[in-house]
């Protein structure tokens, strides 16, 4: 009953002040120089993980995949670009053909319609 | 949790250390950006700068959550390890105190949940957990130890953090992840519980 640090309803003050006496950091350089070479070793641990490697690696990795996907994109579209201009530039630039000759079906040509004769059908 | 140091070199004259309790100020920031540009490019002795800069802020966010020095200096440890991984993903213009002392605040939240998982395997129900302190002897901190057991866990760090670090209830409740408001609530909830504990033990006396 000798300790009355507090009243009946101690203030904030002493609340603070012993909450800072219990909280209190350690005190002294050696101890904080000792935690942060802790952290470090512990971050060099993590270094030394084929994994870091792996993750060092995923992003160029995974760009280097999306450049290629998209340069393979455009040289299909354009080779399906260039093959479409083919052909028209071929359907256009090729010789007049009489109506005849064009809308007669293929296996009626002269020399089959000859033979076709010759032997009666 | 004790790791090897043998390997790790550090550049004793490059250290920026800043008083107990001080949070990195405005003249410290430009040096700070430094670094944590040079540590995502790699460089260690930038991160080690780096943790020499934050540890003891670090240390009094996770001591703030946890019961004990031992789990502060775990939390502590692995705060740093996470934010070392998750560097690259920080952008230097934000502020980094506030970006790893909440990496910091989720360190310590882990590891209390894990040690209430590990208490509740070993411990039969209804004992209550005893807040253990070697280095206490008066009876101020006796009382108030005993008194903050009997807050909840998340009073008891809005208290720490507000009161003995400074933190503003904002900064708090970005740490704890929860409202600003509650944060506010917690911390007049914690004050009166306090008050009124030690109000009874000093009527017990």
């Amino acid at each position: 009953m000798s300790d009355i640090r507090f009243g009946l309803f101690p203030d904030d003050d002493d609340v603070v002040r012993g909450l800072r006496a219990i909280y209190a950091a350690p005190a002294g350089d050696a101890y904080w120089n000792e935690l942060q070479s802790r952290v470090m070793a512990r971050v060099a641990d993590v270094e030394l993980g084929w994994w870091t490697e792996l993750d060092r690696w995923a992003r160029p990795a995974l760009a280097a995949a999306a450049v290629l996907l998209l340069s393979a994109g455009v040289a299909m579209f354009r080779a399906r670009q260039s093959e479409a201009e083919i052909a028209a530039d071929a359907m256009l630039s090729s010789p007049a053909v009489p109506v005849s000759s064009a809308i007669r079906p293929a296996y009626q040509d002269d020399q089959g319609a000859r033979l076709r004769f010759l032997f009666g059908r | 949790m004790r790791v090897d140091t043998g390997h790790v070199s550090m550049t004793a004259a490059t250290t920026i250390e800043l008083p107990f309790g001080m949070s990195p100020g405005a003249d410290a920031k430009p040096d700070e950006r430094a670094l944590v540009v040079a540590a995502q490019r790699g460089s260690n002795d930038a991160f080690a700068q780096l943790v020499r800069l934050h540890q003891r802020r670090a240390y009094a966010v996770c001591r703030a959550i946890v019961l004990t020095h031992e789990d502060a200096e775990d939390a502590v440890q692995e705060g740093f390890l996470h934010a070392f991984k998750a560097l690259d993903r920080f952008l230097p213009d934000q502020p980094f105190g506030a970006w790893l002392y909440r990496i910091m605040a989720n360190a310590s939240l882990d590891l209390v949940r894990r040690r209430k998982v590990r208490d509740a395997d070993e411990l039969p129900e209804g004992v209550p957990m005893p807040f253990r302190d070697p280095g206490e002897s008066d009876e101020l901190r006796r009382r108030l130890n005993e008194a903050l057991t009997k807050l909840t866990d998340r009073q008891r760090s809005v208290i720490v953090l507000h009161d003995v670090e400074g933190f503003t209830h904002g900064e708090i409740g970005e740490m704890l992840g929860i409202p600003e408001g509650t944060a506010r609530s917690d911390l007049h909830h914690a004050r009166a519980s306090l008050r009124r504990i030690l109000g009874d033990v000093r009527s017990d006396l």
